[in-house]
């Protein structure tokens, strides 16, 4: 007999969903799944199921489930106060249950839905290519429905993943400019020097590494001196020396400098540039 | 005040910047509590100031070359050096390098024209109207006159570099 998770108090809203189910639109079927992808794609990462698998969807209020395995199981989505057998326990990490163990929702503390993930998935039928369920036409998840207390639901046999899905946001997987915003020092840049700035392509050169970066390319000229009192600075400060030529201050770089900085790479955007190597081209954008 | 979102406050000769966690609380609010403070400043009403005297021996490579570019006599750049007592300014460039100043007017030089690649540890130097200690073997480009065995940064310490801005300095002649 497979693993099975039974719902001890079900919440007044919940479903099985998975990444949804297309091909169907000309039929008139709606995509369906996950609402909130992308926490259902980082829980099916952290347990290492596939991208696809199964999971509880769960809104509204608080309830119980009871693992009627030893297994590890994952939380996300909004956020919640949520135990193990009335110890707190975490968010976006494999909790380790024992056979018996009783998951309790106390309550939704921000955001709509929570997801429940097991390691394996929830093994429902699949119903048009999907787990997922469709409430207005019965069909996926738990018998096209709605959980209920005291529902037994199939876990699903454990098998490597052949993609989860997760794709960080570094240059493998985007382009366009790297997001910058306004420097200590800006305006001791001209608007030409900022429209050289803005509308040049740079090369990371060679004499790059972990403390800075250095941009080959079209050089930045200023007005003002060419060292200034030095001052703290923070990674992903854009900075030009004399020559011209922008250096990037990375993590291993001084936590001081006397350069004009004329701008400051995003947080957002440092993964994705920190993952440039030499010869990469790279343009700025300010937001 | 101590909040969590902030990570490091950083003073600097002219700044001072405060570095926080923008996923915890927002710019705009960093910069009113900023704001707010700077009027009000808190007041160390301790005006005792750290007092760290470093023991130097004074034989670096570049002792008779800063001799000969001052005009003055080894002797008299040791003396010069050695009879003030400095104000930290900032602490940077390297873990535990500290910015000292203001030099004796007579020994204020330009930096070095072609940097040393590899600055000894425990390096005593001076530039411009500053002086400092390497804490590490670092690349350099100022006049090495003397050396100390003090540990300028240690990871085991807390906070782990032994001047820090604000503290008084005072360099004291040892024979090697």
């Amino acid at each position: 007999m497979s693993d099975v998770i039974t719902v001890i108090t079900s919440p007044p809203f919940a479903t099985i969903q998975d990444l949804g189910r297309t091909g169907f639109r000309d039929s008139g079927v709606p995509v369906s799944g996950l609402a909130d992808r992308e926490s259902g794609l980082m829980l099916n990462a952290i347990l290492g199921n596939d991208a696809n698998a199964a999971m509880i969807e769960w809104a509204v209020g608080g309830g119980s489930l009871r693992f009627d395995c030893a297994t590890t199981i994952a939380v996300g989505g909004a956020d919640a106060i949520i135990s193990v057998n009335g110890a707190a326990v975490y968010p976006w990490a494999p909790i380790v249950v024992a056979d018996g163990d009783e998951l309790r929702i106390e309550r939704i503390v921000r955001g709509r839905f929570v997801l429940i993930q097991v390691r394996g998935g929830i093994d429902v039928p699949v119903v048009l290519g999907s787990r997922s369920t469709l409430l207005s036409a019965g069909i996926g998840g738990l018998e096209g429905r709605r959980l209920r207390t005291g529902d037994r639901l199939p876990v699903g046999d454990y098998v490597m993943a052949t993609r989860n899905g997760i794709k960080p946001a570094h240059h493998l997987n985007v382009d366009g400019p790297v997001m910058v915003v306004r420097g200590p020092q800006a305006s001791l840049f001209d608007d030409a020097a900022w429209a050289t700035f803005l509308s040049s392509e740079f090369v990371v050169s060679r004499a790059s590494d972990r403390s800075g970066y250095r941009l080959d390319g079209m050089t930045i000229s200023h007005s003002g001196p060419a060292a200034l009192p030095s001052e703290p600075a923070c990674v992903g400060a854009i900075q030009i020396p004399d020559g011209g030529t922008p250096i990037v201050i990375m993590p291993d770089g001084p936590t001081v400098g006397g350069y004009p900085k004329i701008a400051v790479i995003r947080t957002s955007c440092m993964s994705r540039f920190a993952q440039l190597t030499p010869g990469d081209r790279v343009r700025f954008a300010v937001d | 005040m101590r909040l969590v979102a902030v990570t490091d406050v950083v003073p600097a000769y002219t700044t001072l910047a405060v570095y926080f966690d923008s996923r915890v609380v927002s710019f705009a609010a960093i910069s009113s509590l900023v704001a707010n403070a700077i009027g009000v400043p808190e007041v160390d009403t301790d005006d005792s100031q750290t007092l760290i005297e470093i023991p130097v021996s004074y034989d670096g490579p570049d002792l008779a070359d800063v001799a000969t570019r001052t005009g003055l006599t080894p002797e008299e750049v040791i003396q010069r050096h050695c009879s003030r007592t400095y104000r930290a300014y900032m602490t940077g460039f390297a873990p535990g390098f500290t910015y000292l100043g203001d030099l004796d007017e007579s020994l204020v030089l330009p930096r070095r024209t072609e940097p040393r690649v590899r600055v000894p540890a425990g390096s005593v130097a001076i530039a411009g109207a500053q002086t400092a200690v390497y804490p590490l073997v670092t690349p350099g480009g100022w006049h090495l006159i003397g050396a100390t065995s003090v540990a300028m940064f240690d990871s085991r310490r807390n906070p782990p570099a032994l001047i820090r801005a604000g503290d008084s300095v005072r360099f004291v002649r040892v024979e090697k």
